[in-house]
């Protein structure tokens, strides 16, 4: 038979951190590009400051910059922000997802380092203390949950779509939804507790 | 040999209508009591119509619904502990290799790097052998979970490979390598009944077609995971587990350790479907690295370490002879079915799936191949049977031109438990509109044709015990129900609290229900959709006991005996005169310092087994490019008593929608040169998302008189048969295979014209 040396493989997470900074930070990437390393303005690859703003607070953080937004604020925050989950790590499955200046990302395919400087919001900083979003309401009321796992995800992405959608059409919530996955089957429902969202208000 | 094939687990699959909560292969034990007499038959003053039900079989939201929206509910993944230190597993890339040497200088040299653990020493003749790709080699701890993952790229492993049995075909063939042993193939026993000869003869139609399901893996949104956290010789450790006390008995037998040394947490669990009512090998590892690093370890896999080695649903084939009558009577059944459950693992299935066939006969065998085991998967064996049956019945209905949904009630068996196909597939065609259903082939103009398909399912469920339930009635009025049960996003934690209020005549949101840790006593694992039917009687007669003890307190001071007292409406009060009475604060400052207390467990009586289930699906089918969408699908389904009408209604919608990526996505796709996993990933492997879920209408029937049953399971049966039907149905070509790829559709076009 013959002998076969495991050699260090390539992998996403390398590719990042020689790419910190340059500009390649969202999104899957599925095929390596030729990146001449000495071309780039190399960052790291040891802890970095990085400060960002995160439910209107700013967060000073020590982090390596291939870190993702995802884990800089469930890992790297103190206290950490653990509301938002890592389901897929590579922008599949949606269970990551916050808002970047308004926009849904998947925040597990996010460099933390290079969203300095916006507006990021994620599920922890959502409810006013007790008091719920709407959306979340709406998700309790019509058992729009199971596990619970995707619903930060979910209902990020849900309050993206309602902020640029008040009144969104049953297809735009489709559309809208669409990157994001549950595996206990609550899709139903979570088009009803969307749905039932008419104006940022609960109708 | 590592790995070497396990013994059968149980006997023969199961045969036959499913049988009354006949664990089906594989199903993980439910905390049976052994040799100890049965406990006697509730006491009728216990029962679920020994008062009026005002919360039970009502909606009520979620109690940890607002924890989980906000972000707040603590899942394993989102443990954190006082100097916690990450750990990660080196798998094998390969199927089948024996690890000759490990190298770990280059790993220790990573920053952060703190311990490792060789799990395969390569000088352990008995152990050096990695069966699957993804199988364990070793583990390495670090400061975090980028300096783990260093760590690991960095451990050094060579391989001798070895030769792997990668197809199931081949394996069948005796093509082969022989890996396995005895052999790569094991048979079971023949079933047989009646006379299969007499049947073809009085058959006027026959059919002789192979069907076949593939192998899905259950995607479980959480992965599997541990953190644990020694404390001297015991162990505290959060898991993602359907069963907390399972959970610590896998680590006491696994360390050889005492079980009253360990504690398992599980407090919220995202998804499990089978996958977690056993700790996997990550578990131990975990437990020995932070015994080894001397702090905390977090051990959570990544999602192609869940698709490789945390479970999947087995494949299963059958190349069936089927004979049918001109009266549309199934006179003969001669199925030869196969199916692998990966290295080792068997892969059974029941067949024929609820009809009744008077001759008939099924051989069996399991095929093993070089990939991670199966574990149960959401009604095990249950929508594998129903796919090979289900698409049968319509081919052979065609034979005699009957209608799909008279040829199956010409073939229910006479005598089942809970028999109900027969009102459900009348009332579903009714309701669904199946009288505008066409014959096979949709003779619509244009690209896209429109079907129909329909689909029966039955499922064991139903209570058993130990399951120990602890009420608390405390002189401030507040209640807690207490017990060793866990919430893996079925709602069982908000049932806990419903159960207890209704006893007591309170609101749920005036109960605090403890679960999800080994704390609180001995409660079974959540599988085989027994958890609710399990739990709910010892929680109904602890509450009623410890309102028994109150009504005891407050009895004198109304003048009247304890039994003339009722819990309604957050009040105690005297039967027939609802003045005369206390609050339920009132009542319970009576209690005084030591509260009262009451614990009961599961008694037969209050529960039982076995649901009826069918389901219509609608679909429409591009036949240019094969693509098939679902437009509709009708569930009925019952459960006995219904206990919450919102989760149990969600339980369904889940069902469907798991069976739907059955039928149209899922797949785990291997290279067959290499045995190595395509797919591990959620972008190709495929799950429907929000545009692919069709309208789904679910009927839920409350049948209080047969008590609780359970209700996760059978609504994922059918649905997968269902569309494959409607499929059939609008294109008038039957694709025999899961999935339905636009591929196969194609194919299947192109093979009718």
């Amino acid at each position: 038979m013959p002998k076969r040396k495991d050699e260090p493989g390539f992998s996403r997470r390398s590719f990042l951190k020689t790419v910190g900074a340059s500009g390649v930070a969202a999104g899957v990437l599925s095929k390596a590009p030729a990146v001449d390393a000495q071309a780039v303005n190399a960052v790291g690859p040891g802890a970095v400051p990085v400060t960002l703003n995160v439910n209107g607070q700013s967060l000073r953080l020590s982090i390596e910059p291939r870190v993702t937004l995802l884990d800089a604020l469930r890992m790297h925050a103190n206290p950490p922000m653990t509301g938002n989950k890592r389901g897929c790590d590579r922008g599949a499955c949606g269970a990551c997802t916050m808002l970047v200046d308004n926009r849904p990302v998947y925040a597990c395919s996010t460099l933390a380092i290079e969203v300095q400087g916006k507006r990021i919001r994620n599920v922890d900083g959502l409810a006013s203390g007790e008091r719920l979003h709407p959306v979340q309401q709406a998700f309790c009321e019509k058992d729009a949950l199971m596990c619970g796992f995707c619903t930060p995800g979910f209902i990020m992405a849900s309050v993206g779509l309602l902020e640029k959608h008040p009144n969104p059409t049953p297809d735009q919530i489709k559309k809208g939804l669409d990157g994001n996955i549950c595996r206990c089957g609550t899709f139903n429902r979570i088009f009803e507790a969307v749905s039932s969202v008419k104006g940022g208000q609960r109708g | 040999m590592a790995n070497a094939p396990q013994p059968p687990q149980g006997q023969a699959p199961p045969q036959g209508a499913g049988g009354r909560g006949a664990a089906p292969q594989g199903q993980a034990p439910q905390g049976g009591r052994g040799n100890q007499p049965a406990p006697p038959p509730v006491d009728p003053k216990y029962n679920w119509t020994s008062t009026s039900r005002t919360v039970v079989g009502t909606r009520v939201q979620r109690l940890d619904g607002p924890d989980k929206v906000s972000g707040r509910a603590k899942y394993t993944f989102d443990v954190a502990r006082p100097g916690m230190l990450y750990g990660r597993v080196v798998r094998s890339p390969y199927p089948h290799a024996r690890v000759v040497a490990v190298d770990l200088s280059a790993a220790q040299r990573v920053p952060g790097y703190k311990t490792a653990l060789v799990h395969r020493d390569p000088k352990d003749e008995k152990t050096n052998v990695v069966m699957y790709q993804g199988d364990e080699v070793v583990a390495v701890v670090a400061d975090t979970e980028e300096h783990a993952i260093d760590a690991a790229r960095a451990v050094k492993v060579d391989y001798e490979m070895l030769p792997a049995v990668i197809s199931v075909d081949a394996a069948l063939a005796g093509t082969a390598p022989a890996v396995f042993t005895p052999a790569n193939v094991r048979p079971g026993n023949a079933q047989e009944a009646g006379d299969l000869a007499a049947g073809f003869k009085a058959a006027a139609h026959t059919i002789d077609e192979t069907y076949a399901t593939h192998v899905i893996t259950h995607v479980c949104m959480e992965s599997h995971g541990t953190v644990c956290e020694w404390d001297g010789d015991k162990l505290t450790a959060w898991v993602t587990t359907q069963g907390v006390n399972s959970a610590r008995d896998n680590f006491a037998s696994g360390l050889g350790i005492p079980q009253s040394n360990v504690r398992v947490i599980c407090q919220y669990m995202g998804g499990g479907f089978g996958s977690k009512l056993q700790l996997g090998v990550e578990g131990l590892i975990c437990a020995r690295l932070a015994k080894q690093a001397g702090a905390p370890v977090k051990l959570m896999l990544d999602r192609k370490e869940e698709h490789l080695v945390t479970g999947n649903r087995p494949s299963a084939a059958a190349r069936v002879k089927a004979g049918v009558s001109a009266d549309g009577i199934i006179t003969a059944f001669d199925a030869e079915s196969w199916g692998t459950g990966g290295a080792g693992a068997a892969a059974g299935f029941p067949l024929p799936y609820i009809y009744q066939i008077a001759n008939r006969r099924r051989a069996h065998k399991d095929v093993f191949i070089n990939t991670g085991q199966q574990r149960p998967m959401r009604a095990p064996g249950h929508p594998q049977g129903s796919f090979i049956t289900e698409i049968m019945m319509d081919e052979l209905a065609d034979k005699v031109k009957m209608d799909p949904v008279e040829f199956r009630i010409k073939n229910l068996p006479t005598q089942a438990p809970n028999a109900m196909w027969a009102t459900y597939l009348r009332e579903g065609a009714e309701a669904f509109g199946w009288s505008k259903r066409h014959p096979t082939g949709d003779p619509t103009p244009g690209p896209v044709k429109t079907g129909m398909g329909v689909a029966i399912c039955t499922w064991g469920g139903g209570g058993r015990g130990p399951s120990v339930a602890h009420c608390e009635i405390a002189s401030d009025g507040g209640v807690t129900m207490r017990l060793g049960t866990q919430d893996i996003g079925t709602g069982q934690r908000t049932l806990v609290a419903m159960v207890t209020a209704d006893a007591l005549g309170l609101q749920p949101s005036q109960v605090t229900p403890e679960i999800g840790d080994t704390q609180f006593g001995v409660s079974g694992g959540s599988g085989g959709s027994t958890t609710a039917a399990s739990t709910s009687p010892g929680i109904r007669i602890a509450a009623l006991k410890a309102l028994e003890a109150l009504k005891e307190k407050v009895a004198p001071e109304l003048g009247v005996a304890a039994d003339a007292l009722v819990a309604q409406g957050g009040r105690i009060q005297v039967k027939d005169t609802p003045s005369k009475g206390l609050s339920w604060a009132d009542a319970c400052k009576r209690i005084g310092t030591q509260a009262i207390t009451a614990e009961a467990d599961w008694q037969p009586g209050m529960t039982s087994a076995t649901t009826s289930g069918v389901q219509f699906a609608e679909a429409t089918v591009d036949v240019q490019t094969g693509i098939v969408k679902v437009t509709r699908v009708l569930a009925i389904q019952d459960c006995g008593l219904v206990l919450n009408q919102l989760t149990a209604e969600s339980q369904c919608y889940g069902g469907v929608i798991g069976s739907l990526n059955f039928a149209l996505f899922e797949d785990r796709i291997l290279d067959r040169n290499t045995g190595q996993m395509v797919n591990p990933n959620m972008e190709w492997y495929l799950l429907a998302g929000m545009s692919d879920i069709p309208h789904i209408d679910v009927r839920l029937k409350n049948m209080p008189e047969r008590g609780v049953v359970g209700i996760g399971e059978p609504p994922t049966v059918p649905t997968a048969a269902a569309i494959a039907l409607a499929v059939r149905n609008a294109t008038g070509a039957t694709v025999r295979s899961l999935p339905l790829t636009p591929m196969k559709i194609l194919q299947s076009l192109q093979q009718k014209a």
